[in-house]
């Protein structure tokens, strides 16, 4: 487990008057201001092109603002040193859109590369990991390469590597967009679980309305680069047969 | 639960083009180990020819038996002189047959008067204390201490030497400039391995000895490779001379002694750490461009 070094009156995010601009005229994101508290889920929702994924990645510190503060555990992220971003990185889980899992490496070993990353002894977490990948319903597939896995089982592996190091900080980017609704709902279960248990924060960008319905989190909508609280929206109506 | 033991490398192989690059790094020590053994060749041959001649001093004497002998007492009396002798007209014989042919000197013909002498090491400026010294007893005489031919000898096996190490230090940086360009396609290509690493909290280092640990065993390997290929051409070089049966000026020094074993056990040892050198240099500095 990452350390836990945050004060307890410490946003686990803020973001301070961010912008991001490319090129002259072209405001990604536009005097964004926002703050998530610890140990809550939050969903990012908005049209496509709206910047989710821009302010998911100056959250996991892939991207630096052009102008504001983003902060992390209440550490101006502005200011870090190299090691310092490093040792701050552990902390957070990432679920990348497009999964990004290393081709030449099994579910397992992908699974396992942020504990490897943390130099933790492949004996100590061979049981966690296995674990893991079983009940994301992976526990035939440990050997298989990312090659051989359907789009939700890559899915389902990324997920299992954002969060088998208890991060502190989850950062989701469309995890249910390639899993059916037995598997979504498995998922969300599994981040309720991390978030009530371990107190993680996170923070899930979907275009799935059904996800956050059922979630009942708070909701952030980002639209032409600015961020509007909501809440969530109301349960589906029941269909009844007439 | 069935599963493999081993776990995969973090940095895949990546065969065709680790290949061309053992190959090039392989081809790069060979040239290197090579021009090693030529410059220290280069240096034994010099060392041996003025070792050989440094303190020998040869006087002709134009005059008479009795000058001659003359001559050798002065010499004898001159301080720094450790011996001197004339030559008996045998003696003088072996030096001319080289040019006269293995027939002999014709009977008749008149030979030099020559003294052989021998200055004490360090002495300097014996030569022309002795032309003085003879010159004053009217003796018609002429020194020659080889410090003109031996310093010329030097400063050409010297000048060979140099350029076999100017070599070996443009081979080298050329097998640098190769791995650094080498760690840098690998760098481009595994781009997403190393955004990942970098995101999931990697430190630099650990990105960084990833490619530090690939490249170190490449130019070990690779060196080893070479060295071993520029013994064999050495030990080919020094079967063919051998064979040739003739005295060639700098080819018989080129022997496989404990010094060229060093040179060429160094070799993989040197070509390793500079490609380590190489690829941590360039990882570092593309790192240094990710936020």
């Amino acid at each position: 487990m990452a350390e836990r070094d945050q004060p307890l009156d410490e946003p686990a995010v803020r973001f301070d008057r961010v912008s991001l601009t490319y090129g002259p005229e072209a405001d990604v994101l536009a005097d964004v201001s926002l703050q998530l508290k610890p140990g809550s889920m939050t969903f990012l929702t908005g049209p496509s092109g709206a910047g989710k994924s821009t302010l998911l990645k100056m959250t996991y510190l892939a991207l630096r603002p052009s102008t504001g503060r983003v902060s992390l555990f209440g550490i101006d992220t502005g200011k870090l040193n190299r090691p310092t971003a490093a040792r701050l990185r552990r902390r957070i889980g990432v679920v990348f859109q497009e999964f990004r899992l290393l081709d030449h490496l099994t579910a397992y070993e992908n699974v396992a590369l942020p504990l490897r990353v943390a130099g933790d002894n492949e004996k100590r977490y061979r049981g966690d990991v296995i674990d893991l990948l079983k009940w994301v319903g992976l526990g035939d597939r440990l050997d298989a390469r990312p090659a051989t896995l359907s789009g939700g089982e890559k899915q389902r592996v990324a997920i299992a590597r954002a969060v088998v190091v208890k991060p502190d900080l989850i950062i989701a980017d469309e995890p249910t967009g390639n899993v059916d609704e037995e598997m979504g709902d498995r998922l969300l279960r599994l981040f309720r679980e991390l978030n009530k248990r371990l107190n993680t924060t996170l923070l899930i960008a979907t275009h799935d309305l059904n996800m956050v319905r059922k979630a009942k989190a708070d909701v952030l909508r980002l639209a032409d680069g600015m961020v509007v609280r909501q809440p969530a929206p109301p349960p589906e109506p029941k269909v009844t047969p007439a | 639960m069935k599963m493999r033991s081993s776990v995969s490398p973090l940095l895949p192989r990546e065969d065709a083009r680790e290949a061309a690059l053992f190959f090039v790094v392989c081809a790069l020590c060979f040239l290197a180990a090579l021009s090693g053994l030529v410059a220290r060749s280069a240096y034994a041959a010099a060392d041996s020819w003025t070792d050989q001649v440094t303190g020998q001093i040869t006087i002709r004497v134009r005059g008479t038996d009795a000058d001659t002998s003359k001559a050798v007492e002065l010499v004898k009396q001159t301080s720094g002189i450790v011996s001197a002798s004339a030559l008996t007209r045998e003696e003088a014989e072996d030096l001319l047959r080289p040019w006269l042919g293995a027939s002999g000197v014709p009977a008749d013909l008149p030979l030099p008067h020559l003294i052989a002498a021998e200055a004490a090491p360090g002495v300097t400026g014996i030569g022309e204390a002795l032309t003085a010294k003879l010159s004053a007893a009217d003796l018609d005489v002429t020194v020659d201490d080889h410090v003109v031919w031996s310093t010329d000898v030097k400063r050409a096996t010297d000048s060979a030497g140099l350029v076999a190490l100017i070599a070996v230090g443009l081979l080298g940086a050329t097998a640098i400039a190769v791995i650094a360009f080498a760690t840098h396609a690998t760098l481009l290509a595994r781009r997403d391995m190393v955004e990942l690493l970098h995101l999931t909290g990697a430190k630099d280092s650990f990105i960084s000895s990833l490619f530090e640990h690939r490249f170190l065993m490449l130019g070990v390997q690779a060196g080893a490779l070479g060295a071993l290929l520029a013994f064999g051409a050495a030990a080919f070089i020094l079967f063919v001379v051998k064979q040739s049966d003739q005295n060639i000026w700098l080819l018989p020094q080129l022997s496989l002694s404990l010094a060229d074993g060093l040179i060429l056990g160094l070799a993989p040892l040197v070509a390793g750490v500079a490609a380590m050198f190489a690829a941590k240099v360039t990882v570092m500095r593309s790192l240094s461009d990710m936020l």
